[in-house]
């Protein structure tokens, strides 16, 4: 890149400070929000007049612990693990597409995308009828399964995208040097999949720590509500009380895991997101 | 990416005998479909069960505060629903989000992806970190931000701008249709604008270098070469971009519920379905609802491959 | 999951620390819930609707009570009401057994009792002998009581003394809505109601048509096409006269539209307080607000209240009725035990007690003998009278459905047309019923 001039930096540092509050008012916003004293919150100001920790007491160990710290912990349980199976079963499945030569390819694919716009709250009826009836309803798997819906496609398409660009040669040399094929998979092939695997982990996190729908259809108790829909139902002091303060503090908690994952990995998930359209 | 699955290896096994070689096709297909039936499996059977059983239930007079009251009446349920005012009022409101935040998001994620893409090396990071704040927040989060930003008891926004004409202190936002859909949609376009604007980043990194220097020596004006050169070049992923997107807002929910509950004339299709079915528990009459919606994606889909000639054979997928 | 990244020894010894991780986060997950299998004797599960605590500390208090022989676990319900029916019916028709105990709303009472274990005759006499004659009412479906009332809930008129002073009002007679909306009006202050399509849209048109001597549901009881509604009427036409001028002429502030109770009370700590309904947890929130440096004592000197405003002059005033009563779901595995926890709950002292530290009235008349609450809620006689007088909103299994009506037809108030509404909301609402149209 050539080497910028003085009125073009002036330009990125605009460009620059217009990309960062559009991206971050309304966390900033939220944020505020989340310090403010339940009489503060009707000022009509963006800042705290006098900032105050006690929305976030409140809901770590305050009176509305019981509701937050259950739901942060399915929420967590939850997204780790339906992303964990989405990995496993996706890079089974990417490989073998990439890899390997059979019938059906196209089929799975295609079946990943059709998945992938389906309209989720089409199938919260039959599976909240479903999952009264064989008990799942109100459990773990019960979300789990069904956010395999959400990360499972992406997953695919993803890493089916990564491992098409490794260089599998690379496999064939090592063994031909005299290494063993587990030797060569794992010296020259883990290293060049694993960021990829890595990437598409972090994707499926996002995704399922997102969901809303499934969250709020198909639990009713703290044994499997997730924190989205454990938002909707906090309280304020009374039963008639807005509880704005305690929503925007847990609101801010959970988004703490998002910021940090883009913080430390935002090349990774862009080249993640961009890879398959890029070779496409 | 489908026309780089030719595979690697296939030209070693070009050598063998024949038999050896068919021996050895079957072992690799047994093996792909151990690999990736799992996946297909599931895949299946978290939609194409349920969505088939919700077909069943919706030609079912059923609520489930009253199961012994089960009918069975063919279709009366989709032309309770097709005949109703409220299915296609909802469903002009869906529209209407969709093409509005899927135009809005096209502009603006074309900036952010230029933005990103042109880059100097040392803001690059910071660019692309602050863009993907937003893509990776929760949807909910993203709802009550806006939603506690203008509403009138805990926003702010209506006294900061409270200078333009239609804005005063008093000005309820949740409280009409219009000023209501436009905050639900800011919610919208904010949380997704980055996944369009990566979408169209990697199409961006398609476009010949080549050819835009040409341009450019050719004394094109900067619109010129966007016109001519990049967004032709862009073509197949703005299309992708754009349907994957488009088909994203149509399910829209989250916001919609969070803010207004579909009051003030707000509702969305799938708030309807999930009203029907999750609130009244009007099983019967939520599955055609929801049968109704998954067709209609059916026929966007369908509608942007064919007339648009939609590529999709080329893409990562959805978000 | 362990064994599905079998790939070699060495991603097996990966997969399986990896399995371990997992393994030891459920674990630990499960641990935190607090449930020890130490215990053997049941545990029985209390479904709680959100308040200040108050619920969770009478089931510690009943499970030291009965010595052992079970254990009360609460688990929370969502904020509002409508929301905290949708779980219990999903829970309730999923069959499940851990619905022990429940806190119902009272409206949504008859859609609930197909599943719901009936009261045993000698619980219903002991937990009933003083309980408040509009707070018992919401405890029955066709004369059989089907639940034990717990707390009551109902909507005082809360004032600002200047603002009734200016008017030339005088407040320790009954008050009509006329009254208030003409002194709000001439003082250009707003009116503290609700406004909001929500649940309290339809007890704000219920108390209105009460008071005007009509009734939203003509027949309870009678099954889905065949019930009767009251809105097309002579007090129809009232309520949708009153709530179509609060709107038309703003007098109940900017965010009426969207207006629930806690916004009420935001506007009516405001200088554009005047007059506003809305239930007892005003008092101890106005006095929270006060210590806490954010509103004026003088503000809280001024706040006076009476019984809920009258449609007209001539007839009484039917202040809405809300409240929390307890039920035993039918699959529960020990209704008896159940039984036997509720009564520990629902006795007057604990009435009492949940008053004074959550706010929320007392159903036994017996409750508010407790010198302290006369303390703590001067308020404490208005609040009783009231409960006295409040009428229940419609009982029928279908009452979500006429309430959702209610609440898409009838707001915002601004669009309320006396000629018009009531008819429409009538039809619209009968239709649904009836299967023919979405809600």
């Amino acid at each position: 890149m050539r080497s910028s001039t003085r009125k073009e930096k002036i330009w990125w540092a605009i460009i620059s400070v217009l990309v960062l509050i559009y991206a971050l008012f309304p966390v900033a916003s939220i944020f505020a929000t989340s310090f403010k004293t339940p009489s503060d919150l009707t000022s009509g100001k963006f800042l705290p007049t006098n900032w105050t920790g006690e929305n976030y007491e409140q809901i770590l160990v305050g009176s509305a612990q019981d509701l937050f710290l259950p739901a942060l912990r399915n929420s967590i349980g939850i997204t780790v693990i339906a992303t964990f199976i989405a990995v496993v079963l996706a890079t089974l499945c990417a490989y073998a597409i990439a890899r390997l030569n059979f019938p059906g390819k196209k089929l799975i694919l295609t079946t990943a995308l059709a998945v992938s716009i389906f309209p989720v709250i089409s199938i919260v009826t039959p599976l909240f009828n479903l999952w009264r009836n064989i008990g799942l309803y109100d459990t773990w798997p019960g979300l789990i399964i069904p956010y395999l819906s959400l990360t499972l496609p992406i997953s695919i398409w993803t890493l089916a995208a990564f491992f098409r660009q490794i260089p599998w040669e690379l496999e064939q040399a090592a063994q031909v040097d005299g290494a063993t094929s587990w030797q060569a998979f794992r010296k020259a092939i883990v290293p060049l999949a694993a960021p990829g695997v890595f990437t598409t982990a972090i994707i499926a996190f996002f995704i399922a720590w997102n969901d809303f729908v499934y969250g709020i259809s198909l639990t009713s108790t703290e044994a499997a509500r997730p924190v989205p829909a454990a938002l909707a139902f906090f309280t304020g002091a009374s039963q008639f009380q807005s509880p704005t303060g305690a929503i925007s503090a847990a609101a801010i908690i959970v988004t703490i895991p998002i910021v940090l994952l883009v913080l430390f990995f935002q090349r990774q998930i862009v080249s993640g997101l961009t890879q398959g359209a890029v070779k496409g | 990416m489908s026309s780089t699955t030719t595979n690697k290896r296939s030209h070693a096994a070009d050598k063998p005998a024949k038999q050896v070689h068919s021996d050895r096709v079957k072992a690799e297909r047994r093996l792909g479909w151990y690999l990736a039936g799992p996946a297909f499996v599931v895949m299946l059977a978290v939609t194409l069960y349920p969505i088939l059983q919700a077909f069943v239930e919706s030609l079912f007079s059923l609520r489930l505060t009253a199961p012994d009251q089960s009918e069975f009446i063919w279709f009366a349920n989709y032309i309770t629903v097709l005949t109703d005012v409220v299915w296609w009022r909802d469903l002009g409101v869906t529209l209407l989000i969709t093409v509005i935040t899927v135009t809005v998001e096209l502009v603006l994620g074309f900036a952010l992806a230029l933005v990103m893409h042109k880059a100097i090396k040392s803001l690059r990071g910071l660019l692309r970190t602050a863009i993907l704040v937003p893509y990776g927040i929760i949807t909910v989060v993203s709802a009550y931000a806006w939603f506690y930003a203008f509403d009138i008891n805990s926003g702010y926004i209506n006294s900061w701008f409270s200078w333009l004409p239609f804005i005063s202190p008093d000005l309820n936002w949740f409280a009409d249709t219009w000023t209501a859909l436009f905050v639900i949609m800011a919610s919208e376009i904010w949380k997704t604008t980055p996944f369009i604007s990566l979408l169209l980043l990697a199409g961006l990194a398609q476009v010949p270098g080549e050819l835009t220097e040409a341009a450019e020596v050719d004394g094109a004006t900067w619109w010129e070469r966007m016109r001519r050169v990049v967004i032709p070049n862009m073509k197949a992923a703005i299309m992708v971009a754009v349907l994957f997107r488009a088909l994203d807002a149509f399910r829209i929910f989250d916001n919609v519920f969070i803010m207004t509950n579909g009051e003030q004339g707000t509702e969305v299709l799938s708030l309807l379905a999930y009203r029907t079915s999750i609130t009244r528990l009007e099983i019967g009459l939520g599955s055609a609802i929801s049968v109704l919606l998954f067709i209609c994606v059916l026929l966007i889909a369908f509608a942007a491959i064919k007339l648009f000639k939609v590529d999709l054979s080329g893409t990562t997928g959805d978000k | 999951m362990s064994t599905q990244i079998g790939k070699g020894p060495r991603a097996h010894s990966r997969g399986r620390r990896l399995a371990a991780t997992i393994g030891s986060l459920v674990i630990s997950a499960t641990l935190l819930t607090g449930c020890g299998p130490e215990r053997s004797a049941p545990t029985l599960t209390w479904y709680i609707n959100p308040d200040a605590g108050g619920q969770a500390e009478l089931a510690k208090r009943c499970t030291e009570a009965a010595n052992g022989d079970y254990f009360i676990e609460t688990s929370l319900l969502p904020r509002d009401a409508a929301a905290q029916r949708e779980q219990l019916a999903r829970r309730l028709a999923a069959g499940d057994n851990s619905l022990d105990i429940m806190s119902i709303d009272p409206p949504f009472i008859p859609e609930l009792s197909l599943f719901l274990e009936p009261v045993p005759e000698d619980v219903a006499e002991r937990t009933t002998e003083n309980t408040l004659e509009g707070a018992l009412a919401g405890a029955m479906w066709q004369d059989e009581l089907v639940t034990v009332p717990f707390w009551a809930n109902t909507q005082i008129l809360w004032y600002r003394e200047s603002v009734a002073e200016a008017a030339n009002l005088d407040m320790s007679q009954p008050v009509t809505w006329d009254q208030i909306m003409e002194a709000a009006e001439n003082q250009n202050k707003d009116l503290g109601v609700q406004g909001g399509a929500a649940e309290s849209m339809t007890v704000w048109v219920n108390a209105l048509i009460e008071s005007a001597g009509g009734e939203i549901l003509r027949n309870p009881g009678a099954p889905a096409d065949q019930l009767e509604l009251g809105l097309t009427s002579e007090a129809g036409r009232e309520t949708a006269r009153i709530i179509g001028t609060i709107g038309d002429k703003g007098l109940g502030g900017p965010g009426l539209a969207t207006s629930n109770e806690n916004d009420s009370l935001t506007g009516f700590q405001t200088d554009d307080g005047s007059f506003m309904v809305n239930y007892p947890f005003v008092w101890p929130a106005l006095n929270a607000a006060v210590e806490a440096g954010t509103l004026e004592q003088s503000v809280l000197d001024d706040v006076g209240w009476a019984l809920y405003p009258r449609v007209s002059e001539d007839q009484p005033t039917a202040p809405p009725l809300g409240g929390i009563n307890l039920g035993v779901g039918a699959e529960s595995d020990h209704p008896e035990l159940a039984y036997d926890a509720i009564e520990c709950i629902v006795q007057p002292e604990y009435q009492t007690y949940y008053f004074l530290t959550n706010g929320n009235p007392p159903s036994n008349s017996e409750a508010y003998e407790d010198p302290r609450i006369e303390e703590e809620f001067p308020m404490a006689s208005t609040i009783r009278e009231s409960l006295e007088l409040a009428a229940p909103r419609p009982q029928t299994e279908y009452y979500n459905e006429i309430s959702s009506g209610i609440q898409q037809e009838w707001s915002p108030p601004a669009s309320v047309e006396p000629n018009v509404t009531p008819e429409e909301s009538e039809e619209f609402i009968l239709a649904v019923l009836r299967g023919e149209k979405l809600l």
